[in-house]
């Protein structure tokens, strides 16, 4: 019986090798290779052009050689704590059933056939690296392109090290996601594990040692800045403990959980199509599923009715945020930090970082708008109420209003104690409500589109998705561009954000404005 | 050929299957019935290794279900035929086939087509099938490869009366031929052919015994 056995699973590997050959053929006809060509053309044009644009035009300044020591002595164990949350977010996923997306089919007829399961997914888990690496390089490649330009040492070297990292650091989540996932970690015990690992680098960078394999790679990206007989060691050391960690992913694979493969690979399939529709809602709830982001069954607090009738969509706001999982608030709170972080390293010189700011505000207010989203998903009984759709929604605004104040406010503490001067602590007191406001009206309009309405037009339907987000960028970058440039002029700095914030404001009510409008007009009130 | 020993499966809060004990030799024809969430299709999915069970064991011929051996021998339809998008009928059949070591499959596929009247769809996609259509598929991919136990997962669900005939025969012969078969099912003329009727109701087993029209009525 197990020769027999043995002998089923080498032709049914065979099998497996035949098929994905023919499958693979069989899509490359049906490509159209000119219009692929064609598309990765004006990819490339376009997104070079947008960084050269980005890094080149915008005059970043050199910074100074006291700021390079300080770099070169905690840069490694900051980057190694980016590299540890990446970990341990691959290790929170791999606990819920991540990273693979296996087809439903696959699920059904190759991991329940008698061949080596670890073998059926290799091709699957290389071509997860394999992407990953790709992006994790890119990214890379984009950041050198960008420290090069401000700190001394050879440029192809920051250009190379930035991809390797960002390739090795992208590698390291995706194995650990792997692991967690292959040897069946229970989500408490890849909890404890990620705390070590993001502890450890946390000890790294208060100790001003490096221990940690995470921290090993952080120097590895600031290699260009060593000093004459630093030893490349540490950096080896830390690329080869993320090669083991790839290899021991790769070992596991055969443990993925079906269970878990089924469930992910209904919800990818919804994703794929949800991104294709560029339906932003679908996208922002399959993902929370992918996640197991589910509400708490129980609130932080429980609150008692409300007494007036116009405070029920305010309470309902509240209790929407009151049943936030944990994860969601530490997202949030992280997503506020970070804009904090990028804002003071904009005003220090690296001007792209108001990018960062922007995406991780929007990001922050997508969670923020959940109550909307929530009425938006449930189009009937929303036409079925006595008050119109538009009304509603602006009041649905003034809750989240409130919740992302608060996510500014952490912006504006992470910036302090991260040492912002005080004209920046003025700008960002004087921006904060406004782009708190601005970040709800931009993640509202995304959730609110209907992402069927330009089906036949799509280039209208890219337009309508880019809109929010080009609005956020002007209206975070601008003011503090604007107030950027009047302190390095010996202007008031908080009087030129003062102006800018103004015609925002008007933006943000006129958005509200339309917001509502169309809200009214997608869902009349039925008679 | 089957045998679970305390098995018991939990989602969170709900139990779906609470600590069963069951035997099922080889050629016997089991009803599985019960009513929607009584854990019948949570017991077939356990037993074809797609779900871990919270607690308890469950092995066919001796080795733990979802392993290597055991998959061997298990065939599992679902309740939710799944299929490759890109990939026709015909190589669904031979894909099947060979990754379980079927050699002789191009005589079986040819027989099971003709048998569920799928002849003329054999290049079609299946992704593209009626939902009747698809269900046919699904059972001839359960029937494509050897085994010595199949699971079928409400197998009638979308059949024309001569296809449900022909559903019905073709579970016969695999009992007869040693295999153990357990169809989880609503329809009360199973009763006609299974040698014998198991129950749930919240997870329990409520009935194990003799096939009975009223007990396959009143558990669905």
């Amino acid at each position: 019986m197990r020769s027999m056995v043995a002998a089923d699973q080498a032709s049914g590997l065979g099998a497996l090798r035949d098929l994905r050959t023919a499958r693979r053929r069989r899509y490359a006809e049906q490509v159209d290779w000119l219009e692929t060509l064609y598309r990765l053309y004006l990819g490339v044009l376009v997104g070079g052009w947008g960084l050269a644009l980005i890094s080149g035009a915008l005059a970043d300044v050199r910074v100074d050689r006291h700021t390079v020591e300080e770099i070169h002595r905690h840069g490694p164990a900051v980057l190694g704590l980016v590299v540890a949350l990446a970990v341990a977010g691959g290790l929170r996923s791999g606990a819920r059933g991540g990273p693979l997306v296996i087809e439903a089919a696959d699920v059904q007829h190759v991991l329940l056939a008698p061949v080596d399961r670890g073998a059926a997914l290799r091709g699957l888990a290389f071509r997860r690296l394999r992407n990953a690496a790709f992006a994790g390089a890119v990214l890379g490649l984009i950041v050198g392109n960008f420290a090069f330009r401000r700190l001394p040492g050879p440029t192809a070297l920051w250009l190379l090290l930035g991809g390797v990292f960002g390739a090795a650091v992208a590698e390291c989540a995706v194995a650990a996601a792997m692991i967690a996932s292959g040897r069946r970690m229970h989500r408490a015990a890849a909890a404890a594990v990620a705390a070590l690992i993001v502890g450890w680098s946390v000890a790294d960078l208060l100790g001003r040692h490096v221990s940690s394999p995470a921290t090993m790679l952080g120097e590895l990206a600031l290699w260009p800045l060593h000093h004459a007989g630093d030893s490349f060691g540490l950096p080896a050391a830390g690329l080869l403990i993320a090669a083991i960690a790839v290899a021991v992913a790769l070992s596991g694979l055969a443990g993925t959980s079906l269970e878990a493969a089924q469930r992910r690979a209904g919800l990818a399939a919804q994703l794929r199509f949800a991104v294709t529709t560029q339906d932003l809602r679908a996208v922002i709830l399959l993902r929370r599923q992918l996640a197991s982001e589910t509400p708490r069954s129980r609130p932080w607090l429980r609150l008692a009715p409300a007494e007036q009738p116009r405070r029920v969509v305010w309470r309902r706001g509240w209790r929407s945020f009151l049943r936030w999982p944990l994860v969601r608030v530490a997202r949030v709170g992280a997503l506020g930090a970070i804009a904090g972080l990028a804002l003071l390293g904009a005003w220090q010189g690296t001007t792209p970082l108001l990018i960062v700011a922007a995406l991780a505000l929007i990001v922050a207010a997508f969670d923020a708008v959940e109550p909307i989203g929530q009425e938006v998903d449930h189009p009937t009984r929303l036409s079925l109420l006595p008050v119109g759709a538009g009304d509603l929604i602006r009041r649905s605004l003034i809750a989240p209003v409130v919740l992302m104040a608060g996510v500014s406010l952490i912006a504006l503490t992470a910036a302090i104690a991260a040492g912002a001067p005080g004209r920046l602590v003025g700008v960002l007191i004087v921006v904060a409500l406004p782009t708190a406001v601005l970040s709800l009206c931009c993640a509202a309009v995304s959730v609110t589109n209907d992402p069927y309405a330009y089906a036949l037009a799509p280039q209208i339907g890219y337009v309508q998705t880019g809109f929010p987000l080009v609005l956020m960028i002007i209206g975070v970058g601008a003011p503090v561009l604007a107030a950027r440039e009047a302190a390095r002029h010996g202007s008031s700095a908080v009087g030129v954000a003062l102006g800018c914030e103004l015609p925002l404001l008007l933006i943000c009510a006129a958005v509200t404005s339309w917001l509502g409008h169309r809200a009214a007009k997608r869902f009349p009130v039925r008679s | 050929m089957l045998m679970a020993s305390g098995l018991r499966r939990e989602y969170d809060d709900l139990i779906a299957l609470a600590s069963l004990d069951v035997q099922i030799p080889p050629g016997e024809l089991i009803a599985l019935v019960g009513p929607n969430g009584a854990g019948k299709t949570t017991l077939l999915a356990i037993a074809a290794g797609l779900l871990d069970p919270s607690h308890g064991t469950i092995q066919i011929c001796g080795d733990p279900a979802g392993s290597l051996p055991a998959r061997a021998q298990t065939s599992y339809i679902p309740d939710t035929p799944v299929f490759y998008q890109d990939l026709s009928l015909g190589e669904h059949l031979e894909y099947v086939a060979r990754l379980h070591g079927t050699s002789d499959w191009p005589d079986r596929a040819s027989l099971l087509l003709e048998q569920l009247g799928l002849e003329q769809w054999r290049d079609k996609l299946p992704t593209q099938f009626s939902r009747g259509m698809r269900q046919k598929a699904s059972i001839a991919l359960g029937f494509i490869r050897p085994f010595s136990l199949l699971l079928a997962d409400e197998p009638f669900d979308g059949l024309d009366p001569p296809s449900r005939g022909v559903l019905v025969e073709m579970l016969k012969t695999a009992a007869a031929s040693g295999a153990a078969v357990i169809v989880s099912t609503h329809r009360t003329e199973i009763a006609d052919i299974s040698s014998r009727c198991i129950a749930l109701r919240d997870g329990e087993m409520v009935y194990d015994g003799p096939p009975d029209r009223s007990v396959i009525a009143g558990a669905a």
